[in-house]
């Protein structure tokens, strides 16, 4: 995870999930939770604008956390890759966005009453 | 700061989509039945109190629209409860989109209700059925989060709808039965399939 530390005391950026908290992986993740039934490898590499080897390695992090699972196939002799959300990824992932919600209301409240502050970076 | 209002904005977007593509298990099943078992009782304190309620139409329409309030408040309080612990993450986007779809049909019922009392009382002969065409509807308009099996229900109430408006004139108009039967199997009907139409456990959300 590349958190940093909070010049504000109380912002808690330990507390996103590690696993989520990557770009391509949240990518990932934000597809797949808003198809539940599934999507297909080449799907999933075109809505993340992601190479092949970078999708499959994040898949592999994102599976052996069992976020996803991944299922193969073949159609017309041709391999089909199928990744879909599991239950318990979609709930950590509701609650990552609930932490992440709670952050940046956390920051917008700190820049309302301290605007001249210093301000908190929030993680890339 | 805009940066940060637009993330807030992405996050509010994305749980929306979540919640659309959610099966919703806030209804409980029991809370259900016991609605479908008050319709019963109601339409048993109509047929014992009310022998005539196309002379007492206040107090026929105050039998049934207390009914339904109950039977509202009963399933509301439960629905909010249920949801909060079921949808966790999603509890507020869930119970909206549940009201948005089922409530539209209730809320046309109430004001066909109000325009007929006021303006046309010969015709509240039709209430019965249009009430069940109306829940029907509402049903229908709430399949997108439910069970397959739910579809089933909405056909009964249009059809016991339908049947009422064809055959509730005249002698046995506004009878009991009319709102007791259908209400107090399809509540049932439904119970049935919120207990056992639902595809996975309920900790997916």
């Amino acid at each position: 995870m590349r958190s940093r530390k909070p010049t504000r005391p109380g912002l808690a950026y330990d507390a996103l999930d590690s696993v989520i908290h990557e770009r391509a992986r949240l990518s990932v993740l934000t597809s797949l939770v808003t198809h539940p039934k599934g999507l297909g490898f080449a799907e999933l590499k075109a809505m993340c604008a992601l190479t092949d080897g970078n999708l499959s390695r994040h898949l592999q992090v994102l599976k052996a956390a069992r976020l996803i699972e991944i299922t193969k196939d073949t159609d017309r002799h041709r391999p089909l890759t199928f990744c879909r959300m599991t239950a318990a990824g979609r709930k950590r992932y509701l609650e990552y966005l609930a932490v992440l919600e709670q952050l940046i209301r956390e920051v917008v409240a700190g820049e309302k009453t301290d605007p001249n502050g210093e301000t908190a970076q929030l993680p890339a | 700061m805009a940066d940060l209002y637009k993330a807030l904005a992405q996050i509010h977007a994305i749980r929306g989509q979540v919640a659309r593509g959610t099966e919703f298990r806030g209804y409980g099943a029991e809370t259900v039945a016991a609605t479908g078992v008050l319709a019963g009782a109601a339409a048993l304190l109509q047929s014992i109190w009310l022998k005539r309620p196309d002379e007492h139409l206040t107090a026929y329409l105050g039998i049934w629209i207390a009914t339904a309030a109950l039977a509202a408040l009963l399933t509301g309080l439960q629905t909010i409860n249920r949801t909060r612990r079921v949808h966790s993450g999603l509890a507020r986007q869930m119970i909206l989109s549940a009201a948005e779809s089922f409530l539209p049909a209730i809320l046309a019922g109430a004001l066909v209700t109000l325009a007929l009392a006021r303006a046309a009382p010969q015709a509240l002969w039709t209430l019965p059925g249009l009430w069940q065409i109306f829940y029907g509807l509402g049903i229908f308009a709430s399949c997108r989060f439910m069970p397959r099996q739910m579809l089933a229900v909405g056909v009964w109430f249009l059809a016991t709808g339908a049947l009422c408006l064809s055959a509730g004139k005249g002698a046995g108009a506004l009878s009991p039965w009319e709102m007791g039967f259908p209400f107090g199997i399809g509540q049932l009907l439904i119970a049935l399939v919120l207990k056992f139409g639902f595809r996975e456990a309920d900790d997916d959300a």
